[in-house]
C-alpha cells in the first residue's frame, strides 16, 4: 500500500469515528426511566388551565445560594384559618428547570391546623423554586423564589 | 416483604396540649435514585427508585396525603402540621415506585 492511500484511509476512518461517537454517547446519556415533565406542562396539569395569582399569603423559604444542589431545604407557609369552609387544599412544590418539574404534591385537610409543609429537594442548576397552592374555593396562589446552585444535584 | 427501612417520626415541640398545633416530621432512609446517575463501580445506570406515595394518618384517618417524585433529596424529610384533637396514634404509610410498602407509627400523648 502506498503511503498516501494509507494516510487517506486513516483520515476517513477517524472522520467516520468522530461523527459516529457523539451520537452513540448521546444515546447512552439520554435519561432512562426518569420522568420528564417541563414546568409549563406541570402547571397545566395541576391547574387545568385556571388562572394563577401571585400572592403574599404564600411565603416560601429557600436559601438564596445553595452550595449543594442535592439538598435544598424548602419551606412553604400559607396563611389560612384552616376551617372546613376555608382551608388549604394542596401545596405543590415545583422547580422551573429540573428534568421533572414536580417535586411534591401535598394534600392537606382542616385537621392540619396550619398550611405548612417542609421538605428537601434536588436542584439540577440555578433556577426558581415555585410553590403552587390550591385553596378550598378552587383558586390557585403562587410564590416563587430563585435559588443559586453552585453544584447541581440531579445527575 | 421488602426489607424494613429505617424511618423516624418526630413531634415538635415535645410537650404539647390538646388543641395545640404541632409539627410532625417524618424522615426515612431511602436512596431516591433518579434513574440518571451511574454506579461508579460497574458503570451501569442505576434504575430510578424513589418514594412516590405517603399517607399521614391519625387513628386510621388520613390527614395528609402526598405524591412525591424523584426530585426530592436522598433520605427525604417531610414536615406537616397537626392540630392535636386528643390522644391517638400517628401512622405514616409510604410506598415506592418498585412497589415496596412500609409504615411507621408513633403515639400522640398530649399533656393537660
Amino acid at each position: 500500500m502506498k503511503r498516501r492511500n494509507f494516510i487517506k484511509g486513516i483520515c476517513a476512518a477517524s472522520a467516520v469515528a468522530a461523527t459516529i461517537t457523539p451520537s452513540v454517547l448521546l444515546a447512552k446519556d439520554a435519561p432512562k426511566g426518569g420522568n420528564v415533565l417541563s414546568y409549563d406542562a406541570a402547571v397545566a396539569a395541576i391547574t387545568g388551565g385556571k388562572a394563577v395569582a401571585d400572592s403574599t399569603k404564600v411565603s416560601l423559604t429557600v436559601p438564596e445560594i445553595a452550595e449543594n444542589g442535592a439538598v435544598v431545604p424548602v419551606k412553604v407557609n400559607v396563611e389560612s384559618p384552616m376551617t372546613d369552609a376555608d382551608h388549604v387544599k394542596a401545596i405543590h412544590v415545583l422547580t422551573t428547570k429540573n428534568g421533572n418539574a414536580r417535586c411534591a404534591d401535598v394534600m392537606l385537610t382542616p385537621m392540619n391546623g396550619k398550611g405548612y409543609f417542609a421538605t428537601r429537594v434536588k436542584l439540577g442548576g440555578t433556577q426558581d423554586v415555585v410553590a403552587l397552592v390550591e385553596m378550598s374555593d378552587g383558586s390557585f396562589l403562587r410564590a416563587a423564589k430563585p435559588v443559586k446552585v453552585t453544584i447541581g444535584g440531579c445527575g | 416483604m421488602a426489607e424494613a427501612r429505617k424511618s423516624m417520626i418526630k413531634i415538635k415541640p415535645k410537650k404539647f396540649k390538646v388543641g395545640d398545633t404541632v409539627k410532625v416530621d417524618f424522615i426515612v432512609i431511602h436512596p431516591m435514585d433518579t434513574g440518571l446517575k451511574k454506579n461508579k463501580k460497574t458503570g451501569k445506570i442505576k434504575p430510578a427508585h424513589f418514594i412516590d406515595n405517603i399517607t399521614f394518618s391519625l387513628d386510621g384517618k388520613p390527614f395528609t396525603t402526598m405524591k412525591v417524585w424523584e426530585t426530592v433529596s436522598t433520605n427525604p424529610y417531610f414536615s406537616v402540621n397537626l392540630k392535636v384533637p386528643g390522644k391517638g396514634k400517628i401512622t405514616v404509610d409510604y410506598t415506592d415506585n418498585t412497589g415496596e410498602k412500609n409504615s411507621k407509627s408513633k403515639k400522640l400523648k398530649p399533656k393537660g
